[in-house]
């Protein structure tokens, strides 16, 4: 593991698109470009349009009608999709090489030319409004949501991802295009080629694809008025947690259609830039939930069977990380849970972990992270992930992050992280049933 | 180019296959890309074996094989595949159960030995019977908040009557709190011989070495002296109908079933290029048409799994309240309009080349590698298949594909979930 696979390097191009290549036995080659503007780059009021964006992009440019791409990537064997977070936005096609030329071009139109059509942007918002009532169907995505907006409050963190009916109902295809010219340039871009490619294939490639002499239309103009409209910079953004805010924030919602009652609890964590402290909460959620042996799945499913599953996670982002434990559970268990779970939490903070079970956690994370490497996909979501968000040497330096962590370490990390006394909770449980 | 997708499907890269004296079969695909072993352990038998009282008794004995063997507790058992950071997981499905390990190359032999005790001797304690059975029937009750799963279930309720496939895996609620451990040894007695085990592996490893660790662990196994039970399956026996379930949802989900050709049957691969053409990728008909066209769905699809017996296909979608009328009724059109004209030869080239492209997509992790051929093993269709159903796709035209269609779907069960007021309004949609 530690004499691991090779970090590929980051070469600028003249029009400042920056471009990873990283060769792998693959058939199936991968073209992966990443770009900063997710969520958090989109102004108040105006939630869900970096999401909303990425649909309206395969709506094709002055050149390509709505539908040819995928008819293009499709037809040839391939597939491409797209993924909208809170601090990227990704566009990726996986492909034999011969179709690869094809594709690269028109991906690179799309994203650089993308022309929003007035009726398209209609339509894809009914598509888009339709989105939000599938998941307004799934009880987990609403708790999650809402325990991210207790959490995160006005910072866009606390924003969902999809926005509301109200503020796609407020966007125009103009805003949209002035959002796409704002946060859409070669300098913002990061194009990974994954996959049975030379080197010097991927750069002309790219090159081709993306330079200035691409013979695709030239990229849209920056106009007088997109840089103050959208710039997030123009006004700071509220705190990440209110800090002042102590105790335990309780927050409960009910659903119709909820048969298991789930009990969710937050700490908010730190951000990509200590990372390594970010592993370490990774090591954490896995000695409390990660298998049967873990803490919390011992104690409360497998001996006290209060629960039905019970589940851990640190969601790492770039300004700030969310630790969160959830419970599926039987309503008339919601506070004996609670009250076991504070208890493993100052287990935690009160006396450090066995070297065995470290050990075990440490493997698995590792374990884990090896057969995240299998496929092109997989390799240019790291590479791109890590380039656009962090820095790209911490796409590799996962593994030895791992082995660093002692237990008087992590001991001391649940002390200043996990606290019992100071969390949010939030239950959501089934409607007109209490 | 898709000379080059289709390539990965020929012969001198498809696994080396061997059998064992007991009868087991072992499928080795090497990798040495990386330093991980992928393995997928198929015992033939599965939930078609079971019946409206035994339902969801292949399940509940996938969850309990790992909670306790004449050797190792479910402690121990967890001890020795978490302390290495190795997956070790089972599952059931309608044609067989299923054993699941990933472990780094150098772990790979005592992760095996271990399954070899979990297949061999499990123990079914009592006290994790009850554990489980508690277990899964909180999941049977999760599974009503998915209002998808709600109308799938249904849907393969109403179309498969009183044939097993009918039944869910989970079992019911009725079924799960009768299941007892005399049932359990029974099942395990009939089914878990060597004769009935399919062994697949990808990854660092080489033939040689997988059956030198496969002996050690399972070649003393011997295969009782009565022949393997054959199952036979009633003829499936419905007549088209509909049902429509209340649920306070966002989403109303329009699903329409066919029952759908054998994977033998001569319309199979027409079939497959019906389920690519309509409902598969950005491209497929459906989605250009209802979502892109018409904005009426963020999620519209089909679906048609590879079956021994009479296959289910569907075709489904979530649509807002006030357009459920017009969506089911344009769902309905697009599956009709193939019985009624057929495909341009461009659609169908289009189409095909995409379903080559697939077969090198879904075939990419050791994970995936192991399992695809392992189930063509167990379902009996040949280390081939890839092949054998390529050419066949080769040789289906419009023609064929039109036949295929007027012979399957022609009138669709139909399952609808939503708020009352729209199913109500939907009772007058007629879909002929």
């Amino acid at each position: 593991m530690l004499n691991g696979p090779e970090l590929p390097e980051a070469i600028r191009l003249d029009n400042g698109l920056t471009v990873i290549h990283k060769a792998l036995p693959t058939p199936v080659i991968t073209v992966d470009v990443w770009l900063p503007a997710g969520a958090i780059v989109e102004p108040e009021g105006c939630d869900g349009v970096a999401h909303f964006l990425e649909h309206l992009i395969f709506k094709g440019t002055e050149r390509l009608a709505p539908g040819d791409f995928d008819q293009l990537v499709e037809a040839g064997g391939g597939l491409t999709n797209a993924g909208t977070s809170y601090d990227y936005v990704h566009y990726y096609c996986c492909a034999a090489e011969g179709q690869l030329p094809q594709l690269l071009a028109g991906l690179a139109e799309l994203l650089l030319a993308a022309s929003i059509p007035d009726h398209e942007f209609e339509r894809e918002r009914q598509v888009v409004l339709e989105e939000i009532r599938q998941y307004e169907d799934d009880p987990d995505t609403v708790a999650l949501a809402a325990l991210w907006a207790a959490v995160y409050g006005k910072h866009p963190y606390g924003r969902p991802i999809l926005g509301s009916v109200e503020s796609l109902e407020a966007q125009s295809s103009e805003s949209m295009r002035q959002f796409h010219r704002s946060h859409y340039r070669p300098e913002q871009m990061t194009l990974v080629i994954a996959g049975e490619i030379g080197r010097d294939r991927a750069l002309e490639l790219a090159e081709q694809c993306f330079g200035e002499g691409r013979s695709v239309p030239k990229v849209m103009a920056a106009q007088a008025g997109d840089a103050v409209a959208i710039a997030p910079s123009a006004k700071p953004k509220p705190p990440l947690v209110s800090t002042e805010l102590g105790g335990i924030h309780r927050h409960a919602i009910k659903l119709p259609t909820v048969e298991q009652p789930r009990l969710m609890l937050a700490w908010p964590g730190p951000g990509i830039d200590q990372a390594e402290t970010a592993v370490g909460l990774e090591l954490l959620t896995v000695i409390l939930c990660g298998g049967r042996l873990a803490r919390l799945v011992q104690d409360l499913r497998e001996q006290q069977r209060w629960v039905q599953d019970i589940d851990c996670d640190y969601s790492l982002l770039r300004e700030g990380g969310l630790f969160t434990l959830t419970a599926w559970l039987d309503e008339e268990n919601l506070e004996r849970v609670e009250d076991r779970i504070r208890h493993h939490l100052r287990e935690l903070a009160s006396q450090p972990i066995s070297g065995r079970e470290l050990e075990r956690a440490q493997r698995l994370l590792n374990n884990d992270f090896a057969f995240s490497l299998e496929t092109s996909e997989q390799w240019a979501d790291l590479l791109g992930y890590h380039q656009v968000v962090a820095t790209l040497p911490l796409a590799l330096a996962y593994p030895q992050q791992v082995l660093q962590w002692t237990p008087d370490a992590l001991q001391a990390l649940a002390q200043r992280y996990l606290s019992p006394e100071h969390y949010t909770a939030m239950v959501l449980l089934p409607e007109g049933k209490d | 180019m898709t000379e080059t997708l289709a390539s990965p499907a020929s012969t001198d890269q498809l696994p080396q296959r061997r059998v064992l004296a007991n009868g087991i079969v072992v499928l080795v695909k090497p990798n040495p890309t990386a330093d991980i072993i992928a393995a997928r352990l198929f015992m033939r038998g599965g939930s078609g074996w079971e019946t409206a009282e035994d339902a969801g008794l292949t399940n509940l004995l996938a969850a309990l094989l790992t909670r306790g063997t004449e050797k190792f507790s479910s402690l121990e058992i967890a001890e020795q595949v978490e302390s290495v950071g190795a997956g070790l997981g089972t599952d059931s499905a309608t044609d067989y159960m299923l054993l699941s390990l990933k472990t780094v190359s150098a772990d790979f032999a005592s992760l095996l030995k271990l399954a070899g005790e979990i297949l061999r001797s499990p123990s079914f304690p009592e006290s994790e019977l009850e554990l489980e059975r508690k277990l899964i029937l909180q999941n049977i009750r999760s599974q009503r908040e998915q209002p998808m799963a709600i109308a799938f279930e249904s849907l393969r309720q109403l179309m498969y009557g009183d044939h097993p496939y009918a039944l869910p895996g989970l079992g019911t609620e009725e079924s799960v709190a009768k299941l007892d451990q005399a049932q359990l040894r029974a099942y395990h007695q009939r089914h878990f011989r060597p004769d009935n085990l399919v062994i697949s592996i990808a990854g660092r490893i080489d033939i040689d070495e997988a059956i030198a660790h496969i002996e050690s662990v399972f070649g003393d196994w011997v295969a009782p002296s009565e022949p393997l039970a054959q199952l036979t399956l009633p003829a499936v026996s419905t007549q088209p109908s509909r049902i429509q379930q209340e649920q306070p949802t966002h989403q109303a989900i329009l699903m329409l079933g066919y029952l759908g050709a054998t994977v033998s049957d001569p319309g199979y691969a027409s079939m497959k290029v019906i389920n690519a053409y309509l409902g598969n990728g950005m491209s497929s008909r459906l989605f250009v048409e209802l979502r892109e066209k018409q904005g009426l769905a963020y999620e519209v699809s089909t679906f048609y799994p590879t079956r021994l017996e009479v296959a289910p296909f569907g075709a489904y979608m979530g649509t807002s309240p006030e357009n459920a009328a017009k969506a089911l009724k344009g769902l309905h059109y697009e599956v009709k309009r193939l019985c009624d004209a057929p495909l341009s030869d461009e659609e169908v080239e289009a189409t095909r080349k995409k379903m080559l492209g697939q077969y090198l997509l879904g075939k990419q992790t050791n994970a995936q590698v192991a399992q695809v051929y392992g189930w063509y093993e167990t379902l009996g269709l040949g280390l081939d298949f890839d092949d054998a159903f390529q050419a066949q796709l080769e040789q289906v035209n419009a023609a064929d594909i039109q036949e295929t269609a007027a012979k399957y779907l022609q009138k669709p069960f139909v399952s609808l979930v939503g708020p009352q007021e729209v199913l109500t309004e939907l009772e007058s949609v007629e879909l002929a």
